[in-house]
Formats: structure tokens, C-alpha cells, sequence
């Protein structure tokens, strides 16, 4: 543990928000200690120890950010993609990498061999993996007017799919359903708007359903027999993303062929 | 004919062609258009073979009056035939790339009629999307070689990317296996594209709006293995090619044999997949570890070693340049370090600014050290010091040669097979009634006792 004399037994209960989060930082250096969790509402209250309500203040939280604007993009960046983890216990990786990045500056970005950065770096990268992953492999379908789909990530990736969709389609109203936190983002007449959803199912029609079967007839031409190598497929696409993926559930649904490596 | 069954003629016939990624121009979307491009290139899917589909990678048409010897779209082969309408193709193209199924489309074709003809119908294809659905995303066109710089110039001027393919690797081997192409018919346009392609980069730094011709550089392909040229001779070859046309890749392609013909290895012959690697791997070090051919293979070892990737190959024949300290060597030096790559090496210098680097430091900064810890010191204490030569070699051999995957024969019938791209020895072993985990065991060993003679 880096700050052993700050170290306390409590536990931070906030909203979930990040300007929530933003205000644990807040009390963390207000009573000099180091939470021993902070709870968001959703992960329970499973502490031994004493729980602390940390209620979300704008002018607190307005004091932390423009700290945190003072250390820079690239510790910015890192901030905001962890914070979109879906992992028990982000909150306080985060927080130490702040406590850290306020007592070095800007520099903090490049000490990669801190534990509390390391840690930081990499959950931030967990989470922009996946949503890189998702700039690749989300399939929109047309509806009616708009594009929509349904998306499965484990992190709350939405946010940093808004700037690629945006800048990718400029003149499309699109929708992308993140199924697995109930969270839509609606872009509509060139505005982005966040949703709390609980279903979304597109249902594609005979001309949407013939875009996709000249996709699969693509792919499928694409293979070369000779190179068949579906452990290198799922190095690159992982199973899990293939849900989302019209092709991969077609090359799931003709059950394989023998004499396919697999 | 429908349109689903041309994509999948044109599709077919345009896959033997590797080259498929969108990068190497940013470009980001702007009102009143469709479409962006990103830099690193974007994969959107990963066919069977595990290779990437980032672009609708199709030819306008497969009828060709040519005849080269190792295509499959030659004059003289049985196959079907189809063509693409240019307004259809740019339908198709928008119609995927809203769907986010592609980036953009890589549009080559078969020389039919004469080179011109051809070149005219891709513009024309090229045109229809960039000016009348105002597309942003990517193209990367193939140029005819024979046709004429005009019609190259155009063609430059809306596609991102340019690529002649350069085919084989020697005037010999062009001479005798495609005798309708020359090599200055595809030396010409190369030079041509590089040319061009500078003068607009100067022209783009002067006056903004200039016409951007080809920004994202041009490429080549050559196919490896149809023909008896060694890996230096080769890698040479792709180095002399990025000076002088100032090329962004060159693409490498294990033959394979589509077409009977005395000229060709025999159609039963596998395609040389791991030395594809390789040579992928050595390009790599050319381009991004400022390693240069000579450096990696010499007249006497002439082909890379099938067991080792070159850059562990090059270490074990320098050994007085290890072992590098982390804690001071600059950059280019740490870059030389088997297992660390360009991320590796910037992380590693940016973090001892702060503190100096031991093997834990290494390992929470994601640093592999399985094979650099045997090239490295941290401080001055060598981690791996101790260790026997064997257990060395057995770090440093490359697994990918002795890959084995499963084949399925029936619903709940299963055996191993060596993967396509395992060392030819194991396929060997396998072809000759080994099992395939045994044979591929069995080369590992002796790749290991080798190796082990050798250090
Ligand atoms: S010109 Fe040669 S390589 Fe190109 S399609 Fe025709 S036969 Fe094939």
C-alpha cells in the first residue's frame, strides 16, 4: 500500500456519477485518508467496516475537475475510460492513480512503473480495447429512417463510441443499444442523447435481411480453404463479440463443414 | 445474373490478393458527407483464415484478355465470369459501409479489353462515389499496369491508396510466368504514383485545398514461393522498393497453387505460410526497428530460419551486443532486444525517467520478458543468468511452427492436424502417418537440440 499512514477502514458510498466520484476524491483529501472501497449504488453494501455517504456537490466536484484538467489529456483520457469499467473496485484504482498524478503532475502520465498508475493505465485500456473492438464489429441495421443496434459490452463503452459514429456518418440519425447496461445513445437531427432502455430489438425487413445476406455471401467468399485457421479467427474476433457480428452467427448457424482446423 | 452471385464471383477472384487494410490517411467526417477515415486503419472482420476484412475487396470484373500463368483469372482458365456496373459497385459500397460492415472499398480488375478501357470504368466507379454520394471513406485502387499516366493520374486523385503489384520477385520469373506484363509496365506507374504523390504532399503544405493525390501512399504485392528466389533476395528487393518509391508496404502472398502448370510447383503442393510470416516479420524490422536486409540475412544464410523469428535469429548471431541494460540503453538499442517492441521500448524509457527498472517494474508495465529477459540486464544483474542453454532455446523457439488444431471428420469425431501455417517439417512428418501432435513434439525437440549445438 503506497499511503500507508492515510489508510482508514471506511468505506465511500456516492451515486454512481462521476461527479459523484469526483467528491470522493474531494473527501479523501479532506479527512487525508484512503477509502478502503468506494461503492457505487449499484455493487451493494458488503464492507465489514463503516460506510460513509459522500453526497455529490457541484462545487466540489468542479474543483476536482479543473485539477484534473491542469494534469493533462493524457491523464484525463485515463480517467474517463476507467471510469466507464464495469469492475468492482474501479473506484478506488482510480482514485489512487489521482492521488498519485496530484502529487507528480504532469509527469505522473509517464511513471509507468507505479503500481497505482500501472494499474490505472491498464484498466483504462481494458476499456478502450472494447470499445475499439465495437468501433470494428457493431453491425447497423436500417430502420425505417435510422440505423440501430444492439450492442453486448462488459464496460459502458457508449461515450467513446459517440465521437467515431458521429464523425463517421455525419448525416445519419442512428441508435446504439447497450443491452447489457440498459443504456441507449440516440443521435437524432445531429444531437446525441443518452437513454435508460430496457429492450431494444430491431427487427430487420425482407430488404434489410438482403443487405445482410450479400455481406455473409461476401464474407463466406472471402475464406481461403488452404488458410483455414479458426484459432487465428478468434484471436482477432473473440466469441464473445460475435453475438453482435450478422456473419459469425451465420458461420455459427451452417454447422462447420469437416475437415475445418478448428 | 444477380447481384449476389457477381459479389461473390468478383469477391472470389479478388481474394488471392492480401493487401486489405484502410490506413495510412486521417480523415475525419464533415458535414453533407458520408464517411471518415482513421489513421491505423479499422478491421471490421476476420474471415476463417484469420485475416482481415477492412475494405469490399472486389474486382470489377474477372474477364481478362491476359494470360499470366499463376492467376486464376487468366484468359485460359474454366471459371465463371462477371462484371460490376460502376454505379451498382458504388451502391453496393455505401450500402455496406453505412452498415459499418467495411471502410471502403479496394477496387482491382482484370485487364478486359486493354488497360485504358479498364482504368476508365474504375474511375468512373471511383467518381460516382466520391462525387455524387460524397464519400469520405477509404479507396484503395489497383492501377493497370499499361495504362496510361493520365488515367493513373485520375485515378490518384480519388483513391487513397494506389498499388501496382510488383507479382514476382524477379524480371526472370516476371518474364517467363506473365509474359503480357513487362517490368517497366509495372515499374512505370510506381514511379509514376511516387512522384505525384510527393509533389501533392508539397502542394497540400502550401495551399490547403490543393488536390490530394494518393494520400495514404502506395503499396505492392509480390507472390512468395511460385518461384526459386531466396528471403534475401526477396527482402532486399522490398527494402530497395520503400527508398526508391517510397512505398507504405509491401504485401507478401504464399502461392498457392490455383493452376496446373509445368511452369508452377504442383498443385498439391502447400503454400509456404510459415515463410510468409517470416517475411512479414523481417518487414517489420525494416520499417519500424531500422533494421536493414544485409543485417538480417547474409549469401550464406540466404532463408530465414523456420524455427526462430529473424530478429531472435539476428540476437543469436550477434551475441556481443547483449545483454542490453534496461536502465540506460537508448531507444533504437532497447529495440534490438528480442521481445520488445516499439511500445515496450517508449514505455520503458518514459518509466526510468521517474525510477530505476527491475524485472517487477518490467512485468507491471507490461514488458514480455519471456524471450528478453535472456537479452537484458536491469541494474546490472542479469535475471535470467543461470539458465541452461536448452531451457534458453526452448524459450526462444517460436511456437508458431508447431501449431496443431483439431479437424472435425464427423459430428463427435475429431482429430489433430497441423495448423496451415506450422513448420513445413511437421507437415512433413504428418503427411508421412505421424500423429500430428507427436510430429510437431518431435520437430520441437530437434529445433531445440539445433538450437541448443548452436548457442
Ligand atoms: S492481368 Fe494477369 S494477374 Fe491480372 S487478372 Fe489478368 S491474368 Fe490475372
Amino acid at each position: 500500500m503506497s499511503y500507508p499512514a492515510y489508510v482508514s477502514n471506511v468505506s465511500y458510498c456516492y451515486d454512481g456519477s462521476f461527479r459523484g466520484f469526483l467528491c470522493c476524491v474531494f473527501e479523501s483529501y479532506a479527512h487525508r485518508e484512503l477509502p478502503a472501497a468506494i461503492q457505487p449504488p449499484q455493487e451493494g453494501q458488503t464492507s465489514l467496516f463503516g460506510s460513509r455517504e459522500i453526497a455529490t456537490r457541484a462545487d466540489r466536484a468542479a474543483r476536482v475537475a479543473a485539477g484534473l484538467h491542469r494534469l493533462g489529456a493524457e491523464i484525463q483520457a485515463c480517467v474517463t475510460s476507467g471510469f466507464l469499467a464495469d469492475e468492482p473496485g474501479k473506484d478506488l484504482i482510480l482514485l489512487r492513480f489521482l492521488r498519485c498524478c496530484f502529487e507528480n503532475g504532469t509527469a505522473a502520465a509517464q511513471m509507468l512503473a507505479r503500481p497505482e498508475i500501472a494499474e490505472a493505465l491498464a484498466l483504462a485500456r481494458r476499456v478502450d480495447n472494447e470499445s475499439h473492438k465495437y468501433i470494428e464489429f457493431l453491425r447497423f441495421e436500417q430502420r425505417g429512417e435510422m440505423l440501430g443496434t444492439v450492442i453486448h459490452p462488459r464496460h459502458r463503452i457508449l461515450p467513446l463510441l459517440r465521437g467515431h459514429f458521429c464523425s463517421r456518418l455525419p448525416e445519419e440519425d442512428f441508435m446504439i443499444f447497450d443491452a447489457t447496461h440498459g443504456l441507449a445513445m440516440l443521435r437524432k437531427d445531429k444531437t446525441v442523447r443518452y437513454l435508460q432502455m430496457q429492450h431494444y430489438a430491431p427487427a430487420p425487413d425482407a430488404e434489410e435481411e438482403n443487405w445482410q445476406a450479400l455481406w455473409i455471401r461476401f464474407f463466406r467468399a472471402l475464406a481461403i480453404k488452404e488458410r483455414r485457421n479458426e484459432r487465428c479467427q478468434r484471436t482477432h474476433a473473440p466469441k464473445r463479440y460475435w453475438q453482435d457480428m450478422c456473419e459469425m452467427q451465420a458461420q455459427k448457424r451452417t454447422t462447420q463443414p469437416p475437415g475445418d482446423v478448428l | 445474373m444477380d447481384l449476389a452471385e457477381k459479389l461473390e464471383i468478383l469477391a472470389d477472384s479478388a481474394k488471392y490478393d492480401v493487401a486489405c487494410t484502410s490506413s495510412g490517411v486521417e480523415r475525419p467526417g464533415r458535414a453533407g458527407q458520408l464517411g471518415s477515415c482513421r489513421a491505423p486503419g479499422i478491421c471490421h472482420a476476420f474471415t476463417p483464415d484469420g485475416r482481415c476484412v477492412s475494405l469490399l475487396k472486389v474486382l470489377l470484373t474477372n474477364c481478362c484478355s491476359y494470360d499470366c500463368s499463376y492467376c486464376v483469372n487468366r484468359r485460359t482458365q474454366q471459371r465463371p465470369r462477371a462484371s460490376f456496373d460502376p454505379r451498382e459497385l458504388a451502391e453496393l459500397t455505401i450500402g455496406f459501409y453505412r452498415r459499418n460492415y467495411i471502410e471502403g472499398l479496394f477496387l482491382s480488375s482484370a485487364v478486359a479489353g486493354s488497360p485504358d478501357a479498364t482504368m476508365e470504368r474504375m474511375i468512373e466507379t471511383l467518381r460516382i462515389l466520391r462525387q455524387e454520394y460524397r464519400f469520405r471513406g477509404y479507396i484503395h485502387a489497383k492501377a493497370i499496369p499499361g495504362a496510361d499516366p493520365l488515367l493513373v493520374e485520375r485515378l490518384g486523385l480519388l483513391a487513397d491508396r494506389l498499388s501496382v503489384n510488383i507479382e514476382l520477385p524477379s524480371e526472370a520469373s516476371l518474364n517467363r510466368l506473365a509474359p503480357d506484363k513487362g517490368k517497366a509496365a509495372i515499374l512505370r506507374p510506381m514511379g509514376q504514383i511516387a512522384r505525384q504523390s510527393a509533389a501533392s504532399r508539397r502542394d497540400l503544405a502550401v495551399y490547403r485545398h490543393a488536390p490530394a493525390f494518393a494520400p495514404a501512399g502506395q503499396s505492392t504485392q509480390m507472390i512468395i514461393g511460385a518461384t526459386p528466389e531466396t528471403d534475401r533476395h526477396i527482402l532486399r528487393l522490398s527494402e530497395s522498393l520503400y527508398k526508391k518509391y517510397a512505398l507504405k508496404r509491401v504485401f507478401y502472398s504464399a502461392y498457392l497453387p490455383v493452376v496446373a502448370d509445368e511452369r508452377l510447383p504442383a498443385l498439391s503442393v502447400q503454400p509456404p505460410l510459415l515463410r510468409e510470416h517470416r517475411l512479414y516479420q523481417a518487414d517489420w524490422l525494416l520499417r519500424y526497428y531500422h533494421f536493414s536486409a544485409e543485417e538480417l540475412l547474409s549469401p550464406e544464410q540466404p532463408n530465414f530460419d523456420p524455427y526462430l523469428d529473424p530478429k531472435c535469429s539476428w540476437a543469436l548471431a550477434n551475441p556481443e551486443y547483449f545483454p542490453v541494460e534496461v536502465n540506460t540503453a537508448p531507444r533504437p538499442v532497447l529495440l534490438r532486444v528480442p521481445g520488445i517492441g516499439p511500445k515496450s521500448a517508449l514505455r520503458i524509457v518514459q518509466a526510468r525517467r521517474s525510477q530505476r527498472l527491475g524485472m517487477p517494474e518490467l512485468k507491471r508495465m507490461g514488458v514480455v520478458l519471456k524471450r528478453a529477459q535472456y537479452f537484458i540486464t536491469c541494474s546490472g544483474r542479469a535475471p535470467a543468468l543461470r539458465a541452461a542453454r536448452q531451457e534458453v532455446a526452448a524459450a526462444l523457439i517460436d511456437p508458431k511452427a508447431f501449431g496443431v488444431g483439431v479437424r472435425q471428420l464427423s459430428l463427435d469425431d475429431f482429430c489433430a492436424v497441423p495448423l496451415p501455417d506450422s513448420a513445413p517439417r511437421v507437415q512433413a512428418l504428418a503427411a508421412a502417418g505421424v500423429e500430428a501432435r507427436r510430429a510437431a513434439e518431435q520437430t520441437r525437440r530437434e529445433a531445440i537440440e539445433c538450437l541448443t549445438r548452436r548457442m
